[in-house]
């Protein structure tokens, strides 16, 4: 009974997932037709012109993350590491609780510190590389980085909890000193729930819409001329999630090919954070 | 045929008005779109509310576009739109009747930061203007500045009736105006904050809005070489050229708690709202 109702609902779920991914899709297939692969690898996105070219956006949304998880993620490996392995159990929730508490803090009030201190900080302590203003990939990328923290910190110390103390307590006994036991025993058990932490804390960051619409600047067709070079990082740019939060989407409604191209960027949202969220659960769950 | 015809549609008609009579007094009475528009709506809305207890729920999502594709497809009772309904978006939204309802008058400045301000720049060309946007100049010193910064140009999100007037000024058409790519702002508030934080940024701002502390209106160059400044005289004659009207957008007549707030708005009162926000009142308009 238990068995059947479970097989029922849990096919419910995957069923409304594939329906949304169905639902987008279909409502994205003009512009397929009309740009086929040029929409994902066009430079050029010019509505009026209906040249729709996701690229850029892309660039934005993927340079955005990585910035985030460049900064989060040694940052919260650390914490994690501290809370799990070197505070004492008394301690570990006054530190643990507060972190928790970051993430229950809505996107759009770190948008609005964003606004009020992180875009004139980066302004002016990147002065001599010359940004055009405060609002920069960059400046989302670092807003984006203290939202993920309490990911990134949450899950990574969920790893080094699962390792059996008799793990740690064998080390120690065989003479290895306790920075020895971190390094040679909990990291390399961990690794993988600290990497599939790492893809969750990705998922989040290219999903995240209203912090990084307000700082990253919006401005369209922002491509690097060297892909690698970071000097990009501290121009404005759009990501997929800050176009879909703008008032194109008011604009294209009525216009079928238009419209098309905003649906479409739904649906390479929907597949760049499921498939990493994906990625991320099956690499915890198989850890565990 | 031709009366059953019309004994249909008068039925569905019938019909359609007393659907909209229990909309109407079961929901709030909803307004939408431009952020230049919403603060005499707003208050307005507030007086309604306290004095013949209106149920008014003003928002300005995707500005004036916001307004006019919200009105086109049902979402909303009354639009809000600092520029006319074109025809395109007529004919986008063809079972919606426009009716414009003109408020007020306001104008667009093109508005810079203090420190382009105190280098020296007050005035502009028409022909400067189109460089900067088109990207042929990108620092300050090449248009009359006394020290070298780089231009930070802030440009309205398309579908904004102060971009709309912008390039229409400076186009012909918002179809005429060449592609560009710069950081986009949205609201008046928005763009003011950004302009006025930011070393070397202009932007276009409705000119109620450009307080002359953080953020500075520039003159427009006129045709026989004299600056026009965005005052209330010069955008009552028309002499400065950047100047909208202001609209209340309704589907047909409007009728129940739309009427009274599009009253409110021509009345005394309402007129007083207008000019208090910096717009200038119907009355002041030279035909």
């Amino acid at each position: 009974m238990t068995r059947a109702f479970s097989w029922l609902f849990s096919s419910v779920a995957f069923l409304s997932v594939l329906l949304l991914a169905g639902v987008f899709f279909r409502a994205s297939l003009p512009v397929w037709q009309q740009e086929g692969a040029a929409y994902v690898t066009g430079h050029q996105w010019f509505y009026r012109q209906h040249q729709f070219g996701a690229l850029s956006l892309i660039y934005g949304s993927i340079v955005v993350s990585l910035i985030a998880l460049l900064l989060a993620g040694p940052l919260g490996l650390g914490t994690a590491l501290f809370v799990a392995e070197y505070l004492p159990r008394r301690l570990r929730l006054a530190v643990k609780l507060p972190i928790e508490l970051l993430a229950g803090i809505p996107s759009v009030v770190y948008g609005l510190l964003g606004i009020l201190l992180l875009r004139d900080w980066v302004y002016d302590v990147f002065e001599r590389f010359e940004p055009l203003s405060g609002d920069t990939l960059l400046t989302a990328g670092i807003l984006l980085a203290i939202m993920l923290l309490p990911t990134v910190v949450s899950l990574c110390e969920d790893a080094f909890r699962s390792i059996p103390s008799a793990q740690r307590r064998a080390a120690r006994a065989l003479g290895l000193t306790r920075a020895e036991t971190i390094w040679c025993v909990c990291l390399p058990q961990a690794w993988q729930g600290i990497t599939s932490a790492f893809l969750l804390a990705l998922g989040r960051a290219l999903g995240e819409t209203v912090a990084v619409f307000l700082v990253v600047g919006r401005q369209d067709n922002n491509l690097p001329t060297n892909w690698l070079s970071p000097s990009p990082w501290l121009q404005a740019g759009q990501t997929l999630t800050s176009k879909l939060g703008s008032s194109e989407t008011n604009i294209a409604y009525g216009d079928p090919l238009h419209w098309s191209a905003i649906m479409g960027l739904g649906v390479l949202l929907l597949l760049l954070t499921g498939g990493i969220t994906l990625l991320g659960t099956l690499r915890r769950n198989r850890n565990a | 045929m031709r009366i059953d015809a019309n004994m249909n549609s008068a039925s569905l008609s019938v019909a359609f008005c007393l659907l909209s009579a229990v909309i109407a007094s079961a929901a709030p009475l909803k307004i939408n779109g431009s952020t230049t528009v919403n603060l005499p709506v707003a208050e307005a809305a507030e007086i309604l509310r306290a004095e013949n207890k209106l149920d008014i729920q003003v928002d300005t999502q995707g500005g004036s576009s916001g307004g006019i594709s919200m009105l086109g497809d049902g979402q909303i009772h009354l639009g809000m739109s600092s520029k006319p309904v074109s025809d395109d978006d007529r004919q986008k939204y063809s079972q919606c009747h426009f009716k414009e309802i003109h408020i007020g008058e306001d104008a667009v400045a093109l508005i810079v930061s203090k420190d382009v301000w105190e280098s020296g720049v007050h005035t502009l060309t028409k022909a400067q203007i189109k460089d900067l946007y088109e990207g042929k100049v990108t620092n300050w010193k090449d248009l009359g500045g006394s020290k070298s910064q780089r231009i930070a140009f802030f440009n309205k999100e398309p579908g904004r009736g102060t971009w709309e007037v912008f390039v229409h000024w400076l186009y012909g058409s918002p179809k005429l105006a060449p592609q560009v790519n710069f950081p986009e702002v949205g609201g008046n508030e928005e763009t003011r904050n950004k302009v006025g934080s930011t070393r070397g940024a202009i932007s276009q701002l409705s000119a109620s809005w450009a307080d002359g502390k953080t953020v500075f209106a520039l003159a427009l160059v006129a045709e026989d070489g004299q600056p026009v400044e965005p005052t209330a005289a010069n955008i009552a004659t028309h002499k400065y050229p950047m100047s909208r009207p202001l609209f209340l957008l309704s589907n047909g007549e409007p009728n129940g708690d739309a009427k009274t707030v599009a009253d409110f708005l021509l009345s005394p009162r309402g007129q007083d709202l207008v000019e208090k926000h910096g717009y200038l009142p119907l009355k002041a308009l030279v035909k």
